[in-house]
């Protein structure tokens, strides 16, 4: 056996002959990171010195956008429809989203199954996480016009756009999640003679079932702001459409006020539920 | 007594050109308690595993209860490990669910696609489940979710899974390489107990040299992917160790001679 050196007491003696220590190495990856930092940080500063104002005077503008808010957010009317039609209008929205968000899970959790790289092999899981991260790359709106071209603008397009992004989504949180579990719990229910489905039923689902909910969840929400964007944008309906309708066709800036109340509540209930529901199934 | 295992120059290449295996011939009797004892990386884990084929031995002939079982696959696949239990360092139990679950998951090798992945166990096996759990000593348990257990509690779950299978042999990869003396001593324990009264036969990986002398009926020494010994634990020598874990025997702070024959003094 090769005796390990021992420890003296130069160790504690002093130290200022020795050249200066470096904690971080010099590495590639570091040098990039740094250069990266570095060109953002000149890039900022140019954009904002070389600006092209166009003469405008910058605080006179600032305090009329300022103005225009409190025209909005403080006093805000009901004008081209009533608190139940607005009302009508949220719970639309939410259907949306609510729709979307079914969808997208259902196929989701399918698709994740062959995607998480435990239960398939490198070749499914990999051409699945590509063929979804192409999806996800192209933003919801987007998809939403794609689907327009064939269903028409509205809210079919929406329902299909939607979900199509909330698959790729979802997929790729859910694999990740049943990546989670331990190899070797699968090798040992694989030892007890189990087969794939009940491998997948019996430890993946259980093991993974609260982040699966919170993810769930989280994509609820961002699908609901994104039914109020498609409501606008691609005439499917609901709180958004309102929303549309009053800042573009009445430039009614007062009503886009109490919309904007609307779906502020809307969000901070959601919020409590969500918060709600990570907390019981933590337990 | 009949032969329950027979390993007939089994190895194992992978495609990278590494030797797991080479040329492994055993047999493991009914009932019987054998160790495979080994440095890390000299192939232990690979040798059980080619057995209830986790992986798949590259040459060789694996008999098992009179059939060769090498090369199954599917439902026979599944039919064979059935009848392997298997237990692991790291218990790898589904750590959200029940002590209970856990164990009926033993039995999912038995049921039906639908019936397993839905957890639909009969009232005879639920009631199995709790008599072993009793005899392991985890009756207050059985509702605890796995993540709340100790080690050792972990591993008792462990064997009342495996045990469940009704199986004629007992795989298990290092079963006390996590746990304190305490929880080894129970553990190993058990472990004799189903090879005695059971007669359900255990191979086992070890670590502990000393612990193998202890409770083994016969141990293999593996080294470098080959068989180097294979004899009753008084046969073993502080030569044979220094073959199997290519140093003396005194630097790995053992001596199985003197062991040896204190155990011979105690008979």
């Amino acid at each position: 056996m090769k005796a390990s050196p021992k420890l003296t007491n130069d160790v504690f003696a002093a130290t200022d002959r020795l050249p200066p220590i470096k904690l971080k190495k010099l590495t590639k990856s570091n040098i990039v990171i740094r250069t990266t930092m570095i060109v953002l940080a000149v890039l900022t500063v140019y954009g904002f010195v070389t600006f092209n104002n166009q003469k405008l005077n910058f605080w006179q503008n600032l305090f009329a956008t300022f103005a225009n808010f409190r025209t909005i957010f403080f006093q805000p009317h009901f004008n081209h429809f009533t608190f139940s039609q607005a009302f009508e209008g949220v719970l639309i929205t939410l259907a949306l989203g609510l729709l979307t968000t079914i969808v997208g899970a259902v196929v989701a959790f399918f698709l994740s199954l062959l995607a998480a790289e435990n239960l398939t092999n490198k070749t499914i899981s990999n051409s699945v996480k590509t063929l979804v991260a192409i999806i996800r790359a192209v933003p919801t709106v987007l998809w939403v016009l794609i689907f327009a071209i064939a269903a028409g603008l509205g809210s079919v397009a929406a329902v299909i756009g939607m979900s199509f992004h909330s698959i790729s989504y979802l997929t790729k949180a859910y694999s990740e999640s049943f990546e989670e579990l331990d190899e070797g719990v699968i090798e040992a229910l694989k030892a007890t003679g189990a087969g794939w489905w009940q491998i997948v039923f019996q430890s993946i689902v259980p093991n993974s079932l609260t982040s699966l909910i919170s993810w769930t969840f989280m994509r609820f929400e961002v699908n609901f702001g994104v039914a109020v964007a498609m409501g606008a944008a691609a005439g499917a309906g609901g709180i958004g459409y309102e929303m549309f309708m009053s800042g573009v066709f009445y430039f009614d800036i007062r009503e886009m006020g109490t919309i904007t109340y609307f779906i502020l509540a809307i969000a901070i209930i959601l919020e409590i539920i969500s918060i709600q529901i990570k907390a019981r199934i933590r337990a | 007594m009949t032969t329950l295992l027979e390993m007939k120059n089994v190895s194992k290449k992978y495609g990278n050109g590494t030797v797991a295996l080479s040329d492994v011939s055993f047999s493991v009797n009914e009932g019987e308690f054998v160790s495979v004892i080994g440095p890390s990386g000299a192939g232990k884990s690979t040798l059980l595993r080619c057995i209830n084929q986790m992986i798949q031995a590259t040459d060789g002939e694996i008999i098992f209860d009179d059939v060769n079982v090498m090369g199954f696959k599917g439902r026979a696949l599944r039919q064979m490990r059935t009848k392997m239990g298997m237990i692991f360092q790291n218990y790898n139990l589904v750590e959200r669910l029940s002590v209970i679950e856990n164990v009926l998951h033993g039995r999912l090798g038995y049921k039906s696609m639908l019936a397993g992945s839905l957890g639909l166990f009969t009232d005879d096996e639920k009631r199995q489940a709790y008599r072993l759990l009793e005899k392991l000593g985890l009756k207050e348990q059985i509702y605890r979710r796995c993540d709340q257990l100790s080690g050792g509690q972990k591993q008792r779950v462990g064997i009342a899974r495996a045990l469940i299978q009704n199986p004629k042999l007992m795989l298990c990869d290092e079963p006390i390489a996590s746990l304190d003396p305490s929880s080894s001593k129970t553990i190993m324990d058990h472990l004799k107990d189903i090879s005695d009264s059971l007669k359900i036969t255990v191979l086992i990986n070890l670590h502990q040299v000393d612990v193998a002398m202890n409770y083994a009926d016969r141990i293999i020494g593996v080294s470098k992917g080959s068989i180097v010994f294979n004899g009753v634990p008084s046969e073993l020598t502080n030569d044979n160790i220094k073959a199997i874990y290519g140093s003396d025997a005194e630097k790995l702070m053992i001596n199985v001679e003197d062991q040896g024959r204190m155990k011979a003094a105690e008979k």
